[in-house]
């Protein structure tokens, strides 16, 4: 790795944590004065918040971990209406998306057990996102295991956007493709934000939540999704994986997203956001 | 089987207006048509290469015509701009597409209205086309602040790009 204080190129400080099986990671900008004791306390701060919730909704919603109100609920210890309110909520939004991806999504193991880890890592992501923007923090990218949701710009004071590259499948050191997040140029649209998150799921080192229709290949290695909030962007990517160039076309057509999508023998299907 | 046979006749319909238009059946607000033939000339940059598959293969052929007619301008006036062509009807429903035309050939093809399986319309703002590894937006891994992936294990995580980077900043 190049430093980050090259001419040009933003200085950052991050910090990270294990949790949901994964590293997450919070980043932010250094500011054009020195960074300080008190800045590297506000940035440890605010992980230690990041690091709280994902604790909380790790501990709920886990089904690794036996003592959890989601492996209550698959052993049949519990049933949905004895669960908690967020529990039921947050199944509430999965089965919500289940009926706009067609079943592409859907917040159910096979076996008829509620799974809501498809949903849980974005939800992780979106709560810990607020709880920064209620800390007043301006700047910030947070990535976790690779679903990443930014604010503001990676140089503080500046409308330049975050830049998040996108692995490429079949050379898992390299990247495909990027990504500008946040930020404030907008592009055609005119001084708008874009996009805040990019989110991207896979069939190759796939997590058990994605559960293709059929037989059960999935049409693709890979999918990215570009959206303006973390979990429609990870649901429709886990959903495209799921139900290919159906919900692919799909979700183009019912969402304000951007998609790449990398097909099994590397083909790569993407919107315009995407082309170079 | 019966959804990549519609996807495949609505995009070849695609294919077809695009000729169509070229040819300058559709063009509305110009006297004389494009001087570009249809996009007859070689499949160039972006085919769908080695997938070959059912719903790709339209976008490419339109896209084939862009390289096609860059070199094909004839001397007939030039008219640049945005055009939408016709709404065709077709037995899966309507097709429409839009044209951008710069220095009198085509740079841009763009499926306004398509139909899906079930032969309703579907109105198409964003389209995900084939491209070449070339044409994604690249990234230099030292450009990058921050990386998405697919990733589940921790420990496949901790070797990828991110780690690195993570590494790098701390």
């Amino acid at each position: 790795m190049q430093p980050t204080s090259e001419l040009g190129r933003p200085e950052l400080k991050a910090k990270t944590f294990r949790r949901m099986g994964t590293v997450v990671s919070l980043t932010v900008p250094v500011g054009p004065e020195p960074w300080t004791a008190a800045a590297e306390a506000t940035l440890a701060d605010a992980t230690g918040v990041v690091e709280r919730r994902f604790g909380e909704l790790d501990a709920r919603f886990s089904l690794y971990r036996p003592e959890s109100e989601a492996s209550r609920l698959a052993r049949g210890e519990l049933s949905l209406r004895e669960a908690s309110q967020e529990f039921r909520d947050c199944y509430a939004d999965a089965a919500e998306w289940r009926l706009q991806t067609e079943g592409a999504f859907t917040p159910e193991r096979p076996d008829g057990v509620p799974d809501l880890s498809g949903l849980v890592k974005g939800f992780a992501i979106k709560e810990a996102g607020a709880l920064l923007q209620s800390r007043g923090l301006a700047d910030w990218c947070l990535n976790a295991g690779g679903d990443v949701l930014v604010a503001g710009s990676p140089i503080v004071g500046s409308r330049a956007a975050w830049q998040a590259g996108v692995v490429d499948p079949q050379d898992r050191t390299t990247l495909i493709a990027a990504y500008p997040l946040g930020g404030s140029t907008g592009g055609s649209t005119g001084g708008s934000t874009g996009p805040r998150a990019l989110a991207t799921s896979g069939s190759a080192e796939r997590g058990d939540h994605i559960w293709t229709r059929g037989a059960g290949v999935s049409e693709f290695r890979q999918v990215s999704v570009a959206a303006a909030d973390i979990l429609t962007a990870d649901v429709l990517a886990t959903a495209i994986v799921a139900g290919g160039v159906r919900m692919l076309n799909r979700a183009t057509s019912g969402w304000d997203v951007e998609v790449l999508a990398i097909r099994n023998d590397g083909g790569i299907l993407a919107t315009p956001g995407f082309r170079a | 089987m019966r959804i990549r046979a519609v996807v495949s006749a609505t995009l070849a319909s695609v294919g077809i207006l695009v000729a169509g238009w070229q040819s300058g059946a559709h063009v509305a607000n110009t006297a004389s048509a494009v001087g570009t033939t249809a996009g007859t000339t070689g499949s160039g940059t972006t085919g769908a290469g080695p997938s070959g598959s059912v719903g790709s293969s339209a976008p490419s052929s339109g896209t084939s015509g862009t390289t096609g007619s860059s070199s094909s301008t004839g001397a007939a006036a030039k008219a640049d701009g945005t055009f939408a062509g016709d709404v065709v009807q077709t037995r899966f429903g309507p097709v429409q597409v839009q044209v951008t035309v710069s220095g009198g050939a085509i740079s841009d093809v763009t499926a306004l209205q398509l139909t899906d399986d079930g032969g309703r319309s579907v109105q198409i703002s964003n389209y995900a086309a084939p491209l070449l590894r070339a044409e994604v937006l690249q990234a230099q891994s030292a450009n990058v602040q921050t990386i998405s992936g697919a990733t589940v294990t921790s420990d496949a995580y901790l070797t990828s790009l991110q780690a690195a980077l993570d590494a790098a900043h701390i």
